[in-house]
């Protein structure tokens, strides 16, 4: 026996939890997207397409404070702040957004163990949603990911019997939690899960791991990044981006210590106060991108910093896009070893 | 001939004949369009033009890497004919260094300058305008009370990420050091917040004012979906109106709220 949901109920399910204390984060029809946001009452969730956000924002906010402090007379008075982290759940993220929390997982508990991402991924039961259609901008299975991958989700949706229902698979002990507290809205039931979508693989991650380390001068860098207009649309949208900025802003009696989301494509990122850049153009930064996500993280993580999701190139202005761009390291790759 | 072949053909022939080093043009990727730079002729046949190219390639002359293989030749709509004229009239781009293969509505005018450019505009194109659409949506956003407008914008800020794409995508925005970045002061907050972002979008659409050509580049780059041609389509529309001016058409103008006339309305002056 299996627990199942009407597939046009699933707002019944995020009004039962709602219920029980969760806050409920789903995707929701906005204007002509889809979008992961705070569920209300009474809103259709909506799985159409996979959201135009990733899930980050709801583990690492876009800003978040960090640290208080005044200044009375001359005295300096720091005050703690305390992560906000509601118990939550996010229904229906798709597999390549709950992967991505692996890397966040590793990344956030480095060397120094974030408690403000920590206290929200403890407080947060990931949904997954196995995704029965992709575009030609998926490429999870090219990052070692797929359409029904259970990586970093705590239970997950499937559709069944041509899309009229869900299955819901608790998978963690917080999955089990959530399957119990949802009560009445899960039927006991059979049903027969539907094949999740097909995405082919569009290129060798381990050939551009490999190429990235021999090729750190190649001309293939000014030439994939001539269209890149150095904006953040591609960082931001990115469920494994994790760079971030620390601003202090205030008065001069009491400021707060900010936390906000950075971006390597701009040149303002690596630039130094004296004016010299390490990363002097789009080049340089576009290796950076690269790199990090298909070299450093796999030498320091022993995982790829990409989940294949595809934001990237759905959203670049540019239609730059990251799976295209491996694409022509993997021939640049193949092209040297025929010499 | 097909439009698309006259384009591609002169593309080719203008880097074989040396008028330019680069062609700046639009490719198909799928459904989307994305900006093509060639250097080698017999890449032309990559060029494509279709109402989907809506990106405004006039950006890319303010980039460092494609000013150093100027001068560069630009396929070009009429949305980006008036940024490279807008750019020509602030200084930012000077004639020799620009070639323009002119097309308009499902006609291609041929390879132009700048000087040819501007004519072109004037004859062909001066009455460019929003849509009757953006122009629907403006009024009712202007018959709205501040009240009611500030909580709509308020709303469409809460999406704002602080990507900044919206000024990477618009060739008016070419500060070195743009005024978020400034931190003594502290201008705007960096913070992806409420007050924070609605400075933002709303310095960026005043400092563009009399400026922007409403190409809707910052709009088409939003990740978030934010209606930025609202914003500065009424700021566009209120220049237009009282200033009489519409950007993108003289090299020689001066820029509108950059500079004063002995002639401006001072009737406000009490």
């Amino acid at each position: 026996m299996m627990k199942v949901i009407d597939a046009n109920k699933l707002s019944d399910l995020a009004a039962a939890l709602a219920a029980k204390g969760y806050r409920v984060v789903a995707p929701v029809r906005d204007a002509d997207a889809v979008r992961l946001k705070e569920w209300r009452p009474g809103q259709a969730i909506d799985t159409s397409a996979i959201s135009i956000n990733s899930a980050k924002e709801f583990f690492f906010p876009r800003t978040e404070t960090i640290g208080r402090y005044a200044l009375e007379g001359s005295e300096f008075k720091p005050e703690e702040v305390e992560p906000q982290a509601p118990r939550t759940v996010l229904l229906g993220v798709r597999p390549c957004d709950a992967a991505g929390l692996a890397v966040l997982d590793a990344l956030f508990n480095w060397e120094y163990k974030d408690a403000f991402y920590n206290a929200r991924r403890a407080a947060t039961t990931v949904v997954a949603l196995v995704c029965r259609t992709a575009d030609e901008q998926c490429f999870c299975t090219s990052v070692g990911g797929a359409p029904d991958s259970v990586l970093g989700a705590d239970a997950v949706l499937r559709s069944a019997d041509g899309g009229a229902r869900f299955i819901l698979e608790p998978l963690s002990d917080k999955g089990k939690s959530l399957a119990a507290d949802a009560g009445a809205a899960l039927a006991e039931g059979k049903a027969a899960a539907d094949p999740p979508a097909e995405v082919p693989v569009r290129f060798d991650s381990k050939a551009v791991t490999a190429w990235c380390g021999e090729n750190f001068e190649s001309p293939l860098w000014r030439e994939v990044s001539l269209a890149c207009l150095g904006c953040g649309a591609c960082t931001h949208a990115c469920i494994t981006c994790h760079c971030f900025d620390i601003q202090d802003e205030g008065t001069r009696r009491e400021a707060v210590r900010l936390r906000n989301w950075d971006t390597c494509g701009l040149a303002l990122f690596t630039l130094h106060s004296a004016g010299h850049n390490p990363r002097p153009d789009q080049a340089a930064r576009w290796r950076q991108r690269v790199m990090h996500k298909f070299r450093y993280f796999v030498e320091r993580f022993g995982r790829l910093a990409c989940t294949g999701c595809g934001r990237c190139g759905r959203l670049c202005p540019a239609a730059l896009a990251l799976s295209d761009v491996c694409r022509e390291i993997e021939d640049a790759s193949k092209a040297a070893a025929k010499k | 001939m097909q439009m698309i072949d006259a384009i591609r053909a002169d593309a080719a022939k203008v880097l074989q004949e040396g008028r330019a080093k680069l062609v700046i043009g639009y490719r198909a990727r799928g459904g989307h369009r994305g900006p093509v730079f060639l250097s080698d002729p017999a890449g032309a046949a990559a060029l494509v033009y279709d109402d989907a190219c809506k990106q405004n390639l006039a950006v890319y002359l303010r980039k460092p890497e494609v000013r150093a293989r100027m001068p560069v030749a630009v396929v070009a709509p009429p949305a980006v004919m008036r940024s490279l004229v807008l750019l020509a009239a602030e200084a930012q781009l000077k004639g020799p260094e620009v070639v323009v293969l002119a097309v308009g509505d499902g006609v291609y005018h041929g390879v132009l300058d700048l000087a040819g450019v501007e004519a072109l505009l004037k004859e062909k194109y001066a009455g460019l305008a929003p849509s009757p659409d953006l122009l629907r949506r403006i009024e009712e956003l202007a018959a709205m009370t501040p009240e009611q407008r500030a909580a709509f914008w308020t709303a469409e800020f809460a999406k704002c990420t602080r990507c900044y794409a919206c000024r990477a995508a618009c060739p008016g925005c070419y500060c070195s050091r743009c005024i978020v970045e400034k931190n003594m002061p502290q201008w705007i907050s960096t913070a992806a917040a409420e007050h924070g972002n609605y400075a933002w979008n709303v310095i960026r659409a005043f400092h563009l004012a009399g400026r922007c050509t409403l190409c809707g580049a910052c709009e088409a780059a939003c990740p978030q979906g934010i209606p930025l041609m609202l914003l500065n389509g009424m700021l566009a529309e209120d220049v237009a109106r009282q200033f009489g001016a519409k950007p993108g058409y003289d090299r020689e103008a001066k820029p509108v709220i950059g500079s004063w006339n002995p002639d401006d309305d001072q009737g406000f002056i009490r």
